[in-house]
């Protein structure tokens, strides 16, 4: 098995101030999961923004692979390319 | 700085924060500190320099605690919130109560799903109580219409006293390392055994510093009229305590609804306590003219406190917390309305006037003078 590939993770506008601005970050990963993990051990602050204690991603919160969303693929065990581009976004809701 | 009379307001959209002089002529409002967040609890920690706290639970990504430490010029994330272990199986909910600890900086939390959490350091680590996190009742206890919430803490030396929604009063005796449910005489309206061992749905206990053993509690009232298994259950609603905690007795006859959110107790009499009967349907105010009632005597018997405040057409409601009382010589109240606005009853509650009329929906009030 070669090396995982690596992918773009987008992040969101109000969560910038937890991984010290960055708008965009690079992780090896060959899943959704494997990103998340990634981010856990590198970006701990953004991390717990974005999954709760148990580590599954926060309910109000979705994440797309390219333009799709991984609860119409295979969840957070999504596969990842090389070039794929992870955004994680809050679900649309308003009051 | 002279003495000012600082308010931490806990909204659905942020925590504001008002100031004024000791007169509390006029409030001086800033915020919303964490915009567009709920905040459901504050603490306006007075040991040293002072220190504002205020919850900030975010549906989207999760509970925060916001610290000043400039009286609520500006907010700061601490370095870390409570969390359960990985292991734990649990996850935050929202943060619903931030007390005082022992010393200058340790802190208590109550969180939903209910269990406790202590912070040594000011909020920046958090270690969770197993005691009572992890007590052999944790998991059986029920959310509430408002969740599964630790809403109370009251430390009294090495009494610690909790509220739960619905899991009801426990008491320590040893710091808080152990807990036991102590609900003797606190009915349960919703249950075929009027009076359980636990799963009462308490709404706020209180106590006065200078009464040793006496509490007074808000229960879920409303159930007079229960005609099902167990009878009817009137008068369960307001309730009383000389024991520690260990028994209750009602103190809700003369009240018009045992049914209620705050209780409030005044700083200079242990006798003085203050409750807002709500129609125990509509969770509202009886006949859209809200009142607040106080009890001059320990509750045996009840007024009716309601000069300046809407005498029809007001529907709004005032949550668990929403209710606080100064300590200075001739003490104002404050309660905070679902509907965003917030009132001061000066001299004890005798006369009301609105001090802002459209903040969001408001959750939580605390008062101190700095």
């Amino acid at each position: 098995m070669g090396p995982a590939p690596t992918v773009t993770v987008h992040v969101y506008g109000q969560l910038r101030e937890y991984c010290a601005g960055a708008s965009q970050l690079s992780v090896s990963a060959r899943t959704v999961r494997a990103a998340l993990e990634d981010l856990e051990r590198s970006q701990s602050a953004l991390y717990r923004n974005l999954c709760d204690e148990t580590g599954k991603v926060r309910r109000h919160l979705n994440v797309f692979v390219n333009t799709d969303n991984v609860r119409d693929l295979d969840g957070i065990d999504t596969t990842l390319t090389a070039g794929d581009v992870v955004t994680i976004l809050p679900a649309v809701s308003g009051g | 700085m002279a003495d000012r009379v600082i308010l931490t307001i806990g909204t659905k959209k942020g925590v504001f924060v008002a100031e004024a002089a000791k007169p509390r002529r006029k409030f001086e409002l800033r915020g919303p500190f964490g915009p567009g967040v709920p905040v459901y609890s504050t603490l306006i920690d007075t040991r040293g320099t002072p220190r504002l706290y205020a919850s900030s639970c975010n549906p989207f990504f999760g509970m925060k605690v916001l610290r000043s430490t400039n009286v609520g010029k500006g907010f700061e994330e601490t370095k870390s919130g409570p969390a359960f272990p990985k292991d734990d199986g649990r996850a935050l909910i929202n943060i619903w109560s931030l007390e005082p600890g022992g010393g200058k900086k340790e802190l208590w939390c109550g969180v939903e799903p209910a269990s406790l959490f202590r912070s040594r350091d000011g909020g920046d680590s958090w270690e969770m109580v197993p005691g009572i996190s992890n007590h052999e009742h944790a998991r059986k206890w029920q959310p509430g219409n408002g969740g599964l919430c630790m809403h109370t803490i009251i430390r009294d030396g090495n009494r610690v006293h909790l509220g739960i929604s619905t899991g009801g009063h426990y008491l320590s005796e040893d710091g808080g390392d152990t807990f036991k449910a102590s609900n003797q005489g606190v009915g349960a309206g919703f249950a075929p055994d009027p009076y359980p061992e636990f799963g009462q749905c308490v709404h706020k206990i209180a106590r006065h510093e200078d009464a040793p053993g006496r509490l007074y509690m808000q229960n879920h009232g409303g159930w007079a009229d229960w005609t099902g298994p167990g009878g009817p259950r009137p008068d369960i609603g307001v309730l009383r305590s000389d024991d520690h905690g260990r028994s209750w007795r009602s103190i809700a006859s003369g009240l018009p609804s045992d049914f209620g959110f705050p209780i409030v107790v005044h700083p200079h009499d242990a006798d003085t306590v203050y409750v807002v009967p709500l129609e125990p349907a509509t969770r509202s105010c009886p006949g859209g003219a809200p009142a607040v009632w106080r009890s001059e005597n320990g509750g045996d018997s009840w007024s009716r406190l309601a000069r300046g405040l809407p005498k029809k057409q007001s529907y709004f409601t005032i949550l668990r917390d929403a209710m606080d009382i100064d300590h200075l010589t001739a003490p104002s109240l404050y309660f905070g309305t679902t509907t965003g606005q917030l009132w001061i009853g000066r001299e004890g509650g005798e006369k009301w006037e609105c001090v802002f009329d459209s903040l969001p929906p408001i959750h939580n009030v605390k008062v101190a003078v700095v």
